[in-house]
């Protein structure tokens, strides 16, 4: 074979393997493993209620699209279809309780059924905003 | 501004609604985006949509975060969040209007109604009237909404790139699921 034949299919071998590599790593690219992520911020449910409610805006800059450790007394647990939603209640609205929401991951639904209202717990999530509530999901237990 | 002010407005209808005002609430509702391009179907879902509904005096109020849209796959998220909808910037979008049939709405006989909502949709800034046709119906107690409808993907300035047009189609189908308790339940 002739040596510019050699080099214009070593490139295009080249090319495929960097097309197969962006094609599994890009387009394959999997969602953050939110349990393993580490938080960007640690603080109690309250202190980050708190932010939101003083200052929507500055606490959706800092915290929105974070993942964030919090813990407090847990107020009360909730299901909608198969997620479980622990909640830190903190202020009697119009539209009832408003506090931080946290969406549990799967694997954690039983557990955080378990939980007992009144009880210290510590939960890790990814903030997705401030509705009235701050909205943590892909929500892991850390601490009981 | 405008918009949260009417956002702001209608929410205020509820606050001055009083004790016997017929309020119903969710925090768990559910928004799917829903889009068939040559290339690819691309759907979202959302199930943490905030809704209120006060039948007393049809004012009908959405928030919905836009980074708890959920793709399949990552890279499109991050793309709806990053360069479509911009969500740092516009972190939610909302929906304030009314029902405009609240009148013909009886929760406590249960049945499915026919609704009819009207009002001021934001998403990524900008705000456009929409009017949606839709069912609620009542069911111990609680107020189950269902509507289906298309949004126009540039009415709300959101560009998509030239090299995934095609992967993306211009209309999106919206599916809206709501369970609504009554607010204090």
């Amino acid at each position: 074979m002739k040596t510019w034949m050699k080099i214009v299919l070593g490139l295009a071998a080249v090319g495929l393997l960097a097309a197969f590599l962006v094609y599994t790593f890009l387009f394959n690219k999997k969602h953050p493993d939110y349990e393993k992520l580490p938080a960007a911020y640690s603080l109690t449910a309250r202190e980050l209620y708190d932010a939101f409610v003083k200052s929507p805006e500055a606490a959706s800059s800092k915290y929105t699209g974070k993942v964030i450790e919090v813990r407090g007394i847990l107020g009360k647990t909730e299901t909608a279809d198969s997620t479980v939603i622990a909640v830190f209640v903190f202020h009697q609205g119009d539209f009832g309780d408003e506090g931080v929401r946290c969406s549990m991951l799967p694997k954690y639904s039983q557990e955080a059924q378990r939980l007992q209202p009144d009880g210290e717990v510590r939960f890790k999530g990814y903030c997705t905003g401030f509705t009235g509530d701050v909205v943590l999901e892909k929500c892991s237990i850390i601490l009981q | 501004m405008k918009t949260r002010t009417t956002f702001l407005l209608l929410l205020s209808l509820f606050v001055a609604g009083g004790a016997f005002a017929q309020k119903f609430i969710t925090k768990t509702g559910y928004i799917r985006f829903y889009s068939e391009a040559p290339l690819e179907k691309i759907e979202a879902n959302n199930h943490v949509v905030n809704s209120a509904l006060d039948l007393s005096t049809g004012g009908f109020v959405f928030k919905v975060l836009m980074k708890s849209f959920e793709f399949q796959k990552a890279l499109m998220q991050e793309h709806f969040n990053e360069n479509y909808v911009e969500s740092d910037k516009f972190p939610n979008a909302t929906f304030a209007g009314t029902l405009t049939n609240f009148k013909e709405i009886n929760v406590g006989k249960e049945g499915v109604y026919e609704a009819n909502a009207e009002g001021k949709l934001t998403i990524h800034g900008v705000t456009r009237d929409i009017k949606v046709k839709g069912t609620f119906e009542a069911r111990q107690g609680k107020l189950i909404g269902k509507a289906k409808f298309n949004l126009t993907v540039a009415d709300f300035n959101i560009t998509i790139p030239g090299n995934v047009i095609n992967n993306i189609a211009k209309t999106v189908e919206v599916t809206v699921e709501l369970t609504m308790d009554k607010a204090g339940m």
